[in-house]
C-alpha cells in the first residue's frame, strides 16, 4: 500500500494526465451531446498535454536563459514550445469541429448525436 | 551572364531546399487560393495545378537524387537532428510521394470541371485551400522523420481531409465529417500520448535517435514501451480505417464530392498505413513482436477487414458507398502485407498502396462522371449506361478486374506478390483470405462492368433531377484515360515501381 501510494506520488504527473485523458476519452464515447463530446477531446487533449510539458520540468530548474554560470540547472524548455504547437493545433481543431456543429444545428434543429442518428435512419 | 549565375544559384538553392519544398510549394499555394477570387474564374483551380506540377518536378529531383546517392537528410531551419525537425527522404518517401502527387495532379485536373456543380462556386478558392493543405502535409507525412511533426502534420491533414468533405454542404456531409473529425482526433490524441511515453522513455524525437535508445528502454521499461506502442496501433488503426474502427470511413468518403473521395480513399488512408509500418519496424525493433505478437494481431483485423469490407460491399445499393466499403477491405491488404513480417509480403503490400491508389481513384472518378453527367447513383439504375457513357464505364470496367485480380491489370501483380508472401511465410490460411476477397470482389464489382454494357435501360426509374450530358468534358475524361492506361501499364510493367519498394524491403528485411 505504501509502495503503491509513494509510487504514484512519484508519478503523479502521470496519474493526472491519464485520469485527465480518461475522463477526456468517456465523455466523448458516452456522451450524445456533441458539445460535450469536443469538450471531452479537449479534456483528453489536456491531458496529453500535460503529461508532455511535466516531462520537462526539472525540481529546482530555472528557466533556461543562458547566463554562463555554470552550476544552474534549467529546465528542459523544449516540450514546452512543443504543446505550444499542441495548443494552436487543438484549438483549429475545436474551431473546425465547433463550425460543423453550429451547421449540424441549422440543419436538425438538434445537436443530440442520438436524435440526429434516428431522424437520419427515419424514412422520408 | 551574371543574370544567367543568379538563375542558376536560384536554381540550386531551390533543389538543395527540394524536401521541404515539396510540402511548402503546396502549402504557399494554399494561403494563394484562399485570398484569390473564386467567383466564375478558373484562377484558384490553376494555381493548385501549377503547384502540383512544381510538386512533381521536385519529387521527380528527389528521386533522382535518392536513387543515385542515397537518402538524403535534410535540417529543417538549421537546427541540427537531435533538437531540430529532420526531414528524411528514402526510397520509402520517394515511392509514396510519386504515388501522392501523380494521382492527387489527375485529380486536381479532374476537380476544375467536376467541383463548380458539387460545390458553390464562392466556395471554391477555399475547397483548393483545404484540398493543398491535405495533400501537402500528406507529403510531410512521408518525408518527416520527427514524431511531434508527425502529429501536426496529421492534425493540418485531418482538418484538410473534413474540410474537403464538408465542403458540399449538406446534413450528409456535414454530419460524416464531425463524426470523422472527432473519431480522427481520438487517433491523433493516442498517438500524441505514445509519443510523449517515447519522449519520457529516449529523451528524443528524432525516429532514429529514438530507434537508439528504445531497445534498453523495452528492456528497462517494458510496460510504458508496450502501452506506447498500443496507442499508436489503436490510433493508426483509426486513421486508416481497418476493421472495428472503420466506422467513420464510409459516410465520409461515399457522400463527399467525387474528387474529395478519389483523394481520400485512394490516398490519405494509406498513408497512415506507411507511418504504422516506420513506427512498427523502425521505432520498435521485430524483437518486440517476441513479447508482443502485434504482427499476429494486424494479419487478423486485416482478414477480417477484408472480408467484410467486401461483404458490406456488396450488400450497398450507392455506388460510392460501394466504392468506400471496398476501400476498407483494400487497406486491410497492406495491412496484410505489413503484419506478414516476410519480404515478398510486404513488397506486395506496399505495392498494392500504389496500384490501390490508381484504382481506387479512377472508380471514383468514373463514377463521378456518372453522377456528373445522368445524376445515377443508384447500381441497379446503371444497367445499360456503358453505351451512353462508353468511355466512363470501360475504365471502370478496367478498374473492376483490377480490383478483382484478373492478369495484366496491375491488381493482379500486387495481390501475387502478397499470396506468394503468404506461402513463404508460412501462413497458407491468408492465401485463403486472399482468393476468397478476390472471388467476392468479383462477386459485387463485375455485375456493373457487364450490367452497364449488356443490361436494358430502365428510365421509369431514373431519378427526377436527371441530366442528360451530351458528352465528358475533357478534363474529365483525360484523367480517367490516364488512370486506366496506368492500370494496364503497371500491370504489363510493374518493374518501374517495384526497383523503389525492393529497395526499401531490403533496408527493413537485411
Amino acid at each position: 500500500m505504501i509502495l503503491l501510494l509513494s509510487a504514484l506520488y512519484n508519478n503523479v504527473f502521470y496519474f493526472a494526465s491519464v485520469v485527465l485523458f480518461v475522463i477526456g476519452f468517456y465523455t466523448m464515447l458516452v456522451r450524445s451531446n456533441l458539445i460535450k463530446k469536443l469538450i471531452g477531446l479537449n479534456v483528453m487533449e489536456t491531458g496529453v498535454f500535460l503529461l508532455f510539458v511535466s516531462l520537462g520540468y526539472v525540481e529546482g530548474g530555472l528557466p533556461p536563459i543562458v547566463d554562463h554560470t555554470n552550476d544552474v540547472v534549467y529546465v528542459n524548455p523544449l516540450p514546452t514550445a512543443l504543446i505550444l504547437t499542441g495548443i494552436v493545433v487543438a484549438v483549429s481543431v475545436t474551431a473546425f469541429s465547433l463550425a460543423l456543429c453550429v451547421k449540424l444545428y441549422r440543419y436538425y434543429g438538434t445537436l443530440d448525436a442520438d436524435e440526429i442518428m434516428q431522424r437520419r435512419s427515419a424514412p422520408k | 551572364m551574371s543574370s544567367l549565375l543568379d538563375t542558376f544559384g536560384v536554381l540550386s538553392v531551390f533543389f538543395w531546399n527540394a524536401p521541404v519544398l515539396v510540402v511548402l510549394v503546396l502549402w504557399a499555394a494554399a494561403c494563394l487560393t484562399s485570398l484569390l477570387p473564386s467567383k466564375g474564374t478558373w484562377l484558384p483551380g490553376g494555381l493548385a495545378l501549377a503547384a502540383h506540377f512544381l510538386a512533381l518536378l521536385l519529387t521527380g529531383y528527389l528521386a533522382w537524387a535518392v536513387l543515385s546517392y542515397g537518402e538524403i537528410r535534410y535540417a529543417l531551419g538549421g537546427w541540427l537532428a537531435p533538437w531540430g525537425i529532420e526531414f528524411l527522404v528514402t526510397r520509402l518517401s520517394v515511392f509514396m510521394l510519386i504515388t501522392i502527387f501523380s494521382v492527387s495532379t489527375l485529380i486536381v485536373v479532374y476537380s476544375l470541371a467536376d467541383l463548380p456543380h458539387d460545390v458553390e462556386t464562392r466556395l471554391l478558392g477555399g475547397y483548393y485551400t483545404l484540398y493543398l493543405l491535405l495533400v501537402g502535409s500528406l507529403a510531410g507525412l512521408c518525408v518527416t522523420n520527427d514524431l511531434f511533426n508527425m502529429f501536426v502534420l496529421m492534425e493540418v491533414a485531418a482538418i484538410g481531409a473534413c474540410g474537403i468533405i464538408a465542403a458540399k454542404g449538406g446534413p450528409e456531409c456535414t454530419e460524416a465529417s464531425l463524426k470523422y473529425m472527432i473519431l480522427s482526433c481520438l487517433g491523433t490524441a493516442g498517438i500524441l500520448l505514445a509519443t510523449a511515453l517515447l519522449y519520457k522513455l529516449t529523451g528524443h524525437l528524432n525516429i532514429d535517435y529514438i530507434a537508439a535508445g528504445m531497445n534498453t528502454a523495452v528492456e528497462h521499461y517494458p510496460i510504458n514501451s508496450m502501452v506506447a506502442l498500443a496507442l499508436f496501433s489503436v490510433g493508426y488503426i483509426i486513421k486508416a480505417a481497418l476493421f472495428p474502427l472503420h466506422v467513420w470511413l464510409p459516410d465520409a468518403h461515399s457522400s463527399a464530392p467525387s474528387p474529395s473521395s478519389a483523394v481520400l480513399s485512394g490516398l490519405v488512408i494509406k498513408v497512415y498505413a506507411v507511418l504504422y509500418l516506420r513506427i512498427l519496424v523502425q521505432v520498435y525493433s521485430p524483437e518486440v513482436f517476441r513479447i508482443v505478437p502485434v504482427n499476429e494481431l494486424i494479419l487478423v483485423l486485416a482478414s477480417i477487414s477484408i472480408i467484410v469490407g467486401s461483404l458490406y460491399a456488396m450488400a450497398q445499393t450507392d455506388i460510392k458507398r460501394m466504392l468506400a466499403y471496398s476501400s476498407i477491405a483494400q487497406i486491410g491488404y497492406v495491412f496484410l502485407g505489413i503484419g506478414l513480417m516476410h519480404p515478398t509480403g510486404l513488397t506486395g503490400g506496399l505495392l498494392h498502396i500504389f496500384n490501390h491508389a490508381m484504382m481506387k481513384s479512377m472508380l471514383f472518378l468514373s463514377a463521378g462522371a456518372v453522377i456528373y453527367c445522368t445524376g445515377i447513383r443508384t447500381i441497379k439504375d446503371m444497367k445499360g449506361i456503358g453505351l451512353q457513357m462508353p468511355l466512363a464505364m470501360s475504365a471502370f470496367t478496367i478498374g473492376a478486374m483490377a480490383m478483382v485480380g484478373i492478369p495484366a491489370t496491375n491488381g493482379f501483380i500486387s495481390k501475387l506478390y502478397l499470396a506468394m508472401g503468404t506461402l513463404e511465410a508460412g501462413r497458407p490460411v491468408y492465401l485463403g483470405v486472399i482468393l476468397m476477397s478476390s472471388l467476392l470482389n468479383g462477386v459485387y464489382y463485375l455485375p456493373i462492368a457487364i450490367g452497364a454494357f449488356f443490361g436494358q435501360q430502365d428510365p421509369e426509374s431514373w431519378p427526377v433531377e436527371r441530366r442528360d450530358c451530351t458528352r465528358l468534358p475533357l478534363r474529365m475524361a483525360v484523367p480517367i484515360v490516364i488512370l486506366a492506361g496506368g492500370c494496364l501499364f503497371f500491370g504489363i510493367f510493374p518493374r518501374h515501381m517495384l526497383v523503389l519498394i525492393e529497395g526499401t524491403v531490403a533496408i527493413i528485411f537485411p
